[in-house]
């Protein structure tokens, strides 16, 4: 029961990592009317779960398999993978953010419980050190693997986290009921157990992402005058 | 690296085609390109080549850089068929310059057994320069098409590097109709370090590019690397503002890539030719930033 537990600790929106100053894109979508009522935003965030699934996802993967059989060489290669695979600078800001912010409230919390293993003290190192990037998917793989997180779960997490991120951002940036942000967020988790069948068969070199109008759209965000969110 | 033949998206297309073979001799073109710095200028001094790959010797047709190889890549077969494996390795030596492109565009043809593969390797010594400028790439329907390249890239030298995805035989009524279209590409310093990597995989039966926030509508896509030192990557960045234009119906917009690689320009339109025109509009700034001369205008035949 304890791993349920932790499973929705970590992944609960609360949870301190700083996700509810990120819009995964949104908001630029939003101000370039890509993104203008529930239908679009429906599929805009089902994009984004899907670019996720198939490179976060595959990294987060790698690390918990990587951590389970004692291999922590496998979550760092699976950290610099996955940063060298994002072309967009206010997402990699945002990913090494939040996977700094993770690792540390991580290390604090089960440390003064003693739950996790030293495998989060080595990995909140090798972040403080420079010595990987630390991206949020990576770490949340290692920190699920200490936790006794099944892996389906861990990836589950980190899927459901990406869209309730954006549904939050969506709630503050457009006209949206809570109940529609609601419904959005139940049918796109609908898509999680086929995403994880899919991208817990795939390599690390197998990682991919189309995603153009949503790089197009970060590019404007860069320099945008008005903006609620850092991406 | 891992085989491009063990591609998990290419698990349901290993039947053999009813012609000839897959890599069968004509269906397994070669190319091996060396540029190096020869008499105040650069000159193709390395060639090996099997059918139906081939080039022509080097010219010299740039007005604004004198001294750069300009090379067409001819496909003699007239179009990418099934069991079609292509390979390409670039090496461009120490200072030299070089300019390739292709004679039209890479139609790859429809398929119902198996794929076509391309395999390119691109070596740059330092102070090299290369321009890689393709014409647009058509996958008709239910075509497979697989392509990986890897660059080496010393902190010196630069690439600029140009794909145009068309969505099909779009005048034809023919969009998004291919089965698969997978692009990978990475880059790494001569030592190893790996600073850049994405693959494209679109499948659209599983879903459609069409989609809000992949292609939202546009139907081409145009994607342009310039790899090199941050300096002048910045120069560039700083001469391309994003912008999404709905009246005329395209959008921009360039990034910063991670470990100091360059930048990455991705274009979409709706029609060929306004992508083409910004593909040079970008490749002549960064042209200007790297070897401080702009981009000749267009051929009137090109």
């Amino acid at each position: 029961m304890i791993d349920f537990l932790r499973a929705l600790q970590f992944g609960d929106s609360m949870f301190p990592v700083g996700a509810f100053s990120f819009s995964n894109g949104l908001e630029p979508a939003i101000q370039e009317r890509v993104v203008r009522d529930p239908p679009t935003l429906a599929e805009f965030v089902r994009t984004a779960t899907r670019q996720s699934a198939t490179c976060d996802g595959v990294a987060l993967i790698a690390a918990h398999r990587g951590i389970r059989c004692g291999d922590r060489g496998r979550a760092e290669t699976a950290d610099r993978a996955l940063y060298a695979r994002k072309p967009n600078e206010e997402m990699r800001a945002m990913t090494v953010r939040m996977g700094r912010k993770l690792a540390d409230a991580a290390a604090r919390i089960s440390g003064s419980m003693n739950a996790a293993g030293p495998a989060l003290d080595w990995w909140l190192r090798e972040i403080t050190e420079e010595t990987t990037p630390g991206t949020y998917p990576v770490g949340l793989g290692l920190v699920f693997a200490e936790l006794g997180v099944a892996e389906p779960y861990a990836f589950a997490v980190h899927q459901h986290g990406v869209a309730l991120m954006m549904l939050s951002a969506a709630l503050r940036l457009m006209p949206l009921h809570h109940l529609d942000g609601q419904a959005i967020l139940y049918a796109v988790d609908e898509a999680v157990a086929d995403d994880y069948r899919y991208a817990s068969g795939l390599t690390l070199a197998d990682m991919s992402a189309f995603a153009p109008q949503l790089d197009v759209l970060a590019a404007t965000h860069v320099n945008a005058y008005v903006r609620m969110f850092m991406n | 690296m891992t085989s491009l033949h063990a591609a998990p998206e290419l698990a349901g297309y290993h039947d053999e085609p009813a012609q000839l073979p897959s890599g069968a001799p004509g269906k397994n073109g070669l190319l091996h390109l060396g540029f190096a710095r020869r008499d105040g200028r650069t000159a193709l001094v390395g060639l090996r080549r099997r059918t139906p790959l081939l080039v022509h010797q080097a010219l010299y047709w740039d007005e604004e850089l004198p001294d750069l190889a300009c090379v067409i890549i001819i496909d003699t077969a007239g179009g990418i068929v099934q069991g079609d494996r292509y390979e390409l390795e670039i090496e461009v030596a120490e200072g030299a310059r070089a300019h390739l492109t292709t004679q039209a565009a890479a139609k790859v043809q429809e398929m119902d057994a198996n794929y076509a593969s391309q395999s390119q390797r691109i070596v740059l010594r330092d102070g090299a320069y290369l321009e890689y400028v393709p014409e647009p790439i058509i996958p008709y329907r239910h075509s497979r098409f697989i392509t990986h390249t890897h660059v080496c890239l010393p902190e010196s030298a630069t690439l600029v590097y140009a794909e145009i995805l068309m969505p099909g035989r779009k005048h034809h009524g023919e969009l998004f109709r291919y089965d698969l279209y997978s692009s990978r590409l990475s880059v790494s310093r001569p030592d190893g370090t790996l600073l850049f990597a994405e693959k494209f995989l679109i499948e659209p039966a599983r879903s459609t590019p069409a989609r809000c926030g992949v292609l939202g509508g546009f139907h081409v896509f145009g994607n342009v690397l310039l790899l090199t030192a941050p300096e002048r990557a910045e120069r560039v960045l700083a001469q391309v503002p994003a912008v999404v234009d709905r009246t005329e119906g395209w959008a921009a917009g360039a990034s910063r890539l991670p470990n100091d690689a360059g930048i990455s320009y991705r274009i979409l339109g709706m029609e060929s030719e306004p992508v083409r025109a910004m593909v040079r509009d970008f490749w002549s700034v960064a042209r200007v930033a790297v070897a401080g001369h702009p981009v000749p205008a267009r051929f009137a035949w090109r």
